[in-house]
């Protein structure tokens, strides 16, 4: 379910990583306040913890297939949601630095959809009323189930709301929507089934380890209502503002001094004879080339054939020279660092 | 699951590489690349194409392992390739014809989707094969990033392959325990990841006494202080934005 750099527009990929870094910003100010080390350690190997728990596979009853196990709402459970985000958001940016899930700037998508939508949401208002104290073994399951499920149901819904604002994919929002929910209510019920299975195991063999987030405060509803109006403003904010249809700054400076909002190319007689000289001696004229009747374009192609083509060829001249100078620039690093040792 | 951890090292080819910039610029270098990969246009294949030129030059001046970085993305093409084929089969207006072949707009949006895929990811992993992950922390403080969360990214990293090793001797020895199938439901995996639990919170604390016995108190970052950027290293990233703003404005 990781968000992926090329679907994303930069305006969306922005504003997800300000909401991001802002909550780990937050977030660190309010661990660093409990100044214990032993908390610090614990989060950095539970957070290793989740990768190794990842491993370990199991097979889905019934289907055939293998499924492992996510993990945030398990860190969520047994860190409390300040810790838990920090730890989730620390996993997401290994993945992506290490394993390529999603890439640079979808992290702080993700982060959204897979930290702070268990820590803030999942756990403090379905997982944690639910499961109350945590004794009953039928609302344990039930907390862990829901919040699971309902969790990576709104990070799914998330993820589809990304895309769409971003423009990039041509799946429309009810299609994508159709496909993304089931399957990760599906995953959802999974994660809920194994979350509970290992919260039952602890809570049987080192009850200990859960008795310290019973202790934590859950972050008030108006600090996740306020963080979610915020988020939605940034965005809302960004896209209008990059929609606008009213002139940029540039377009309105013209207008204002000439009445105009582009200006006219000058009508001068050198300027006609070197655009000439320009067209005789440019390999790729109006980077375009002429079109012919084996390259017709579509009257409603968003694509210019000939600005392709010769996009294109300009392309591969500029790869060519960017690996020979790659290997140049090997080369002379080699040699100086042989003239070093010798 | 592919097992993530036994695909290689990115670190195995070059982790002594020095970068002709600063770590911390370079971070901002990759990350402006990023922004302006992923602000082409989505059918402007010559723009996502020219952008190509950056990784070529970094994998042939590096000398870097090509097959992990080749396995990663390879592993993480499922999703982009089945977005990429929404917008093919969704977008099959003909967007130019070539000697009475058809190509459609999907064919063109759907290529620079993957093409800006291996762009953006094939550029973050080149840059974690030539930093060493220390170095990587020191940068991010250098950027203002808090230091409670670049311990904690320190720690996940060092302790994540130990982690696993473990992991990966727990469900060997389920497997090798285990006939037809036998114990590998949920219920069995759910005790086997509570008992990883439970030994890794006891690690936890075996760690925290050695450490807090070497000094250690909430962070990190009294053994690796962090480095402002320099001029050079604020003109280096003026410089590649720049160059990216060219490209981007050339092609």
């Amino acid at each position: 379910m990781h968000m992926s750099d090329a679907l994303l527009s930069p305006v969306v990929g922005g504003t997800f990583w300000a909401v991001s870094a802002g909550m780990i910003g937050w977030s660190a100010r309010k661990t660093a306040a409990d100044s214990d080390g032993s908390k610090t350690v614990l989060m950095g190997v539970l957070g290793a913890f989740v990768f190794a728990a990842q491993m370990i596979n199991f097979t889905i009853p019934g289907t055939g297939s293998s499924g492992h196990i996510g993990g945030g709402l398990l860190l969520a459970v047994l860190l409390g949601p300040w810790r838990a985000f920090i730890t989730l958001a620390s996993v997401l940016v290994i993945q992506a630095l290490f394993f390529a899930d999603g890439g640079l700037l979808a992290l702080g998508c993700n982060i959204f959809n897979m930290a702070f939508i268990p820590a803030f949401i999942a756990w403090p208002f379905i997982y944690r009323p639910i499961a109350g104290s945590g004794d009953s073994p039928v609302r344990l399951a039930t907390a862990s189930i829901a919040a699971a499920t309902l969790g990576l149901l709104a990070g799914a819904f998330s993820v589809v709301l990304q895309t769409t604002m971003s423009g990039i994919s041509d799946l429309p929002f009810n299609t994508f929507m159709l496909f993304m929910l089931p399957i990760h209510a599906a995953i959802g019920i999974t994660e809920g089934v194994l979350t509970w299975g290992v919260l039952a195991f602890i809570r049987s063999t080192e009850p200990g380890l859960l008795q310290t987030t019973s202790e934590i405060r859950a972050p008030k509803t108006g600090f996740v209502t306020a963080s979610l109006f915020v988020a939605a403003l940034a965005i809302g904010g960004t896209l209008s503002w990059f929609a606008s249809s009213n002139p940029d700054g540039l377009e309105w400076s013209i207008a204002k001094v000439t009445g105009k909002e582009e200006l006219a190319s000058p009508d001068e007689h050198a300027h006609e004879l070197l655009a000439g000289l320009q067209e005789q001696a440019a390999i790729l004229p109006d980077y375009d080339f002429r079109h012919t009747d084996n390259q017709a374009t579509s009257p409603n192609s968003p694509v210019n054939v000939g600005t392709s083509f010769s996009g294109i060829a300009g392309s591969l001249m500029v790869l060519l020279l960017s690996g020979a100078a790659g290997l140049l620039f090997r080369n002379r690093r080699n040699n100086s660092e042989a003239a070093t040792q010798s | 699951m592919t097992d993530r951890f036994t695909i290689g090292s990115l670190h195995d080819s070059a982790s002594s590489y020095r970068l002709p910039v600063g770590d911390g610029s370079a971070i901002i270098i990759l990350a402006i690349f990023i922004i302006v990969v992923v602000s082409i246009p989505k059918f402007d294949l010559a723009g996502a194409l020219a952008f190509a030129a950056i990784p070529l030059l970094l994998f042939t001046a590096a000398p870097v392992q090509l097959a992990p970085i080749l396995k990663r993305l390879v592993i993480v093409s499922p999703f982009i390739a089945f977005m990429a084929a929404g917008n093919l089969f969704l977008d099959r207006a003909t967007a130019l014809t070539i000697a009475s072949v058809s190509i459609t707009g999907g064919m063109i949006s759907a290529t620079v989707i993957v093409l800006k895929t291996l762009l953006t990811l094939s550029t973050l992993l080149w840059l974690m094969a030539v930093m060493p992950f220390h170095r990587f922390g020191t940068a991010l403080r250098s950027l203002g990033v808090p230091e409670v969360f670049v311990t904690q990214l320190l720690l996940v990293y060092r302790y994540s392959f130990l982690l696993a090793e473990e992991a990966g001797m727990m469900q060997k020895a389920r497997d090798l325990r285990s006939f037809d199938g036998h114990g590998k439901g949920p219920v069995v995996t759910a005790k086997l990841i509570g008992s990883l639990l439970i030994r890794t919170t006891a690690r936890a604390e075996r760690i925290y006494m050695a450490m807090n016995a070497r000094g250690f108190r909430t962070a990190l970052a009294e053994q690796r202080p962090a480095l402002a950027l320099k001029a050079n290293d604020l003109a280096a990233v003026a410089i590649a934005g720049t160059l990216f703003g060219l490209i981007r404005y050339l092609f």
